[in-house]
């Protein structure tokens, strides 16, 4: 079992997102995040899924929803061909100044944002691949976060590859 | 075409129309009120009113399987959508081309839970290949087109149009007839040309090749080109249950239906080959059952399908081949005519005729010893009915008692749930089938269980002249529940009887049909005669022992060559 990023260009209807993940639930695979944006093309939209998988369920499902009307194009993006972006906000409690410099240091040197600060916590926003994304969450978790948000991957392929 | 003013019910018919449809089959309801005022001002679609909406769905399936073309059914919302949904699972499991057509709730009260009110586009999603919920009157034109485009082309199945009140009522200035389609659906219908070549070559050099026929050589027209291939290759052809009909089943080379429920030789055929060349099937579980050591071991495996997701889902294959099945054929066999590389055969040849005759004796000889009433009445079927004539089934015993022993001669002439096995199937495709085939017999193998599902529409049947005869394999028992009790559950008959009711005869007489019951075999040849010439829609009540099996059979989880209840098969 290994993530997947199986990116789908669809048609921009009502009833596509329940379709689309209809057949994840048909074949019992659980998705792991899900991002759905407009993109170049006008009328249609961008669907990046994440999925656990073995080579050929994901082979299968692939070739199921190249079946689906409503879905122009499937591509299973290959992590070393594609760029995978994540982002994330989260807001870390800093109980005093000390720890709001270290927070904020520590920030800086992941390339992390800050986009608020209060006295008893801050906002940071991270945008990067998801590995180095959960890296800094488990760092942040030291100083105890408060929430976190993750809109989920997005990717791209790279060169003449990909979705 | 000029923009012409029209309402949305009227915008449907006309779309129905140019799409050639002839008939529908359905029930009204409040929210298609406008729809089926459009229906009375026009004769060019013949309506059928159906007494529920389950059978609507299977008269669509069956007519759309005999004649080849689209079928339609229509709904009203909530219940009568609902009620649809076993038959639209029905069809898009076989792959048959239907197009539902269902009312809705105004526009304005959709999520609502107003009166008669179900989410039938979230509902049926996943028993269509595409559906449609339509929010606009200026859609319709564009909707209606690609739902018959959906459901005809590619793989064939279900498209279901959801139709609200309001957007059947409103009016609008449209343009009839468009041709657009969506960006995404461009099925798969040329096969490469590599693979096609490589299949020849592989089929010419076999020395032990098999064609197994699938529904596919069925929905794509292909039964000539698979009977002069099998004849060029001296190939042997078994089919699955769908592809019953694909060959002639009298045919030297057919051995007949492989699988579960299959003759014993084909599935042997399938063990001893060497090159299988399967068209147009899924391989389910029923065909390849559960060993699939067994299953063309030493075969070079070739799949010719229109779905590419049916490609190494089953079955990993060495050739595989996306497309249609008769343009395949085609292009594999101007291949081999123009090499003419066949090897040496005879031998395989040899085996196919030995298998071949034991597999005919099966069917024609009614003395052997364990020959049940069961079975003795499927074959009393083959000596009376023309090769024409139309058999529909229901699931069940009865179902694989038909496959077993019924001859099957021509294409589009054995009607069966294959993928969903729906009981209360058989006798609503009968009516289909017989409004698509008026000149045909059309007669549903029924059982009693399965009759009982459905069997209201013997009123739709009377009233309507649609002369279909339904042949009742009358046990009193769930019959294939009740076998596997006996053979796999110690005898337990946990919920299988039935009782004594109904009277089947009285039932059917109530209903204005001719109704006989028959006790022998011998005596079905003037009844079921009888039955004919009375024109009217008959009832025959065969009665059968409770304990007739259907055997042989592959037990749970054995494999093709695992068979039990063989004795009554010859060895060779």
């Amino acid at each position: 079992m290994q993530t997947h990023i199986v990116s789908l260009l669809v048609e921009d209807r009502p009833g596509v997102l329940t379709r689309m993940s209809g057949m994840f639930t048909m074949r019992g695979i659980n998705i792991t995040s899900l991002t759905v944006s407009p993109c170049e093309k006008k009328g249609l939209s961008r669907m990046t899924v994440a999925i656990k998988g073995t080579e050929s369920e994901v082979e299968k499902v692939r070739k199921q929803l190249s079946n689906l009307i409503e879905v122009v194009k499937v591509v299973d993006l290959r992590a070393a061909e594609a760029i995978i972006c994540d982002l994330c906000l989260l807001k870390v409690h800093t109980k005093d100044s000390e720890v709001r410099l270290e927070v904020m240091q520590l920030a800086q040197s992941y390339g992390a944002k800050i986009m608020d600060a209060a006295l008893d916590s801050v906002i940071l926003e991270l945008t990067e691949e998801p590995m180095k994304i959960d890296r800094f969450v488990d760092l942040m978790q030291h100083f105890g976060v408060k929430q976190l948000f993750r809109t989920g991957v997005t990717a791209i392929g790279r060169g003449a590859g990909g979705g | 075409m000029s923009r012409e003013k029209l309402s949305g019910a009227e915008i449907v018919i006309e779309e129905l129309k140019d799409e050639g449809v002839e008939v529908a089959f359905g029930i009204p309801g409040g929210v298609l009120l406008d729809l089926y005022d459009v229906i009375y001002k026009q004769d060019a679609i013949r309506h059928i009113l159906m007494r529920h909406e389950q059978c609507a769905a299977h008269a669509a399936d069956g007519y759309a399987r005999v004649s080849g073309r689209t079928g339609v059914c229509i709904a009203t919302s909530g219940p009568g959508a609902t009620n649809l949904v076993t038959g639209l699972a029905n069809a898009s499991m076989d792959s048959v081309p239907v197009v539902a057509l269902t009312g809705q709730v105004v526009t304005s009260a959709i999520g609502t839970n107003a009166f008669q009110e179900a989410s039938t586009f979230t509902i049926t999603m996943p028993v269509t290949k595409h559906n449609f919920l339509v929010k606009r009157t200026e859609d319709l034109p564009k909707v209606i087109h690609n739902a018959f485009h959906i459901a005809s082309t590619g793989r064939k199945g279900v498209v279901l149009v959801d139709l609200p009140k309001d957007v059947l009522a409103d009016v609008a200035k449209v343009n009839l007839h468009p041709k657009e389609t969506f960006a995404g659906y461009k099925p798969n219908i040329k096969p490469n040309k590599v693979q096609t070549k490589k299949t020849a070559e592989t089929l010419a050099t076999a020395e032990r090749p098999l064609i197994l026929a699938g529904g596919g050589v069925i929905s794509s027209n292909a039964t000539e080109e698979l009977r002069s291939l099998a004849e060029l290759l001296g190939a042997g052809v078994v089919t699955t249950l769908m592809g019953k009909g694909a060959i002639p089943e009298d045919h030297p080379l057919c051995l007949g239906m492989a699988g579960m429920h299959g003759h014993v030789y084909a599935n042997r055929a399938i063990n001893e080959c060497d090159a299988l060349l399967a068209l147009g099937t899924r391989f389910s579980d029923r065909l390849t059952a559960w060993q699939l050591d067994q299953f063309a071991p030493d075969a070079t495996m070739i799949h010719v399908d229109i779905d590419t997701a049916e490609i190494n889902k089953n079955i990993q294959v060495d050739i595989p081949i996306v497309g249609d099945v008769k343009l395949a054929l085609d292009d594999i066999l101007k291949w081999l005519e123009k090499h003419k590389k066949l090897g040496g055969k005879s031998v395989w040849m040899q085996r196919i005729k030995e298998m071949h005759s034991a597999c005919d004796e099966c069917i024609k000889d009614v003395k052997r010893a364990g020959t049940s009433l069961s079975d003795m009445f499927v074959k009393e079927l083959n000596r009376i009915l023309d090769d024409d004539a139309v058999i529909t089934t229901e699931v069940g015993q009865c179902q694989m008692f038909a496959a077993h022993y019924y001859m099957t001669k021509r294409p589009r002439r054995f009607i069966t749930s294959g993928g969903l096995g729906t009981m209360g199937f058989g006798f609503p495709a009968a009516i289909g089938a017989q409004v698509g085939a008026p000149d045909n017999k059309v007669v549903d193998i029924a059982g009693d269980g399965s009759f009982l599902m459905t069997c209201q529409d013997l009123a739709t049947c009377v009233e309507n002249d649609i002369p279909v005869v339904v042949c009742i394999l009358d046990n009193r028992y769930l019959g294939m529940v009740r076998q596997w009790q006996e053979l796999f559950f110690d005898k337990k008959y946990s919920h299988t009887g039935l009782g004594l009711t109904p009277d089947f005869v009285k039932l059917a007489e109530a209903f204005g049909c001719y109704a006989e019951r028959v006790e022998k075999p011998e005596g079905l040849k003037d009844v079921l005669g009888n039955a004919f010439k009375s024109g009217k829609p008959a009832v025959i009540d065969l009665i059968v022992g409770k304990d007739d099996k259907i055997l042989p059979m592959i037990p749970p989880g054995g494999g093709i060559m695992g068979m039990i209840g063989t004795e009554r098969c010859k060895h060779i």
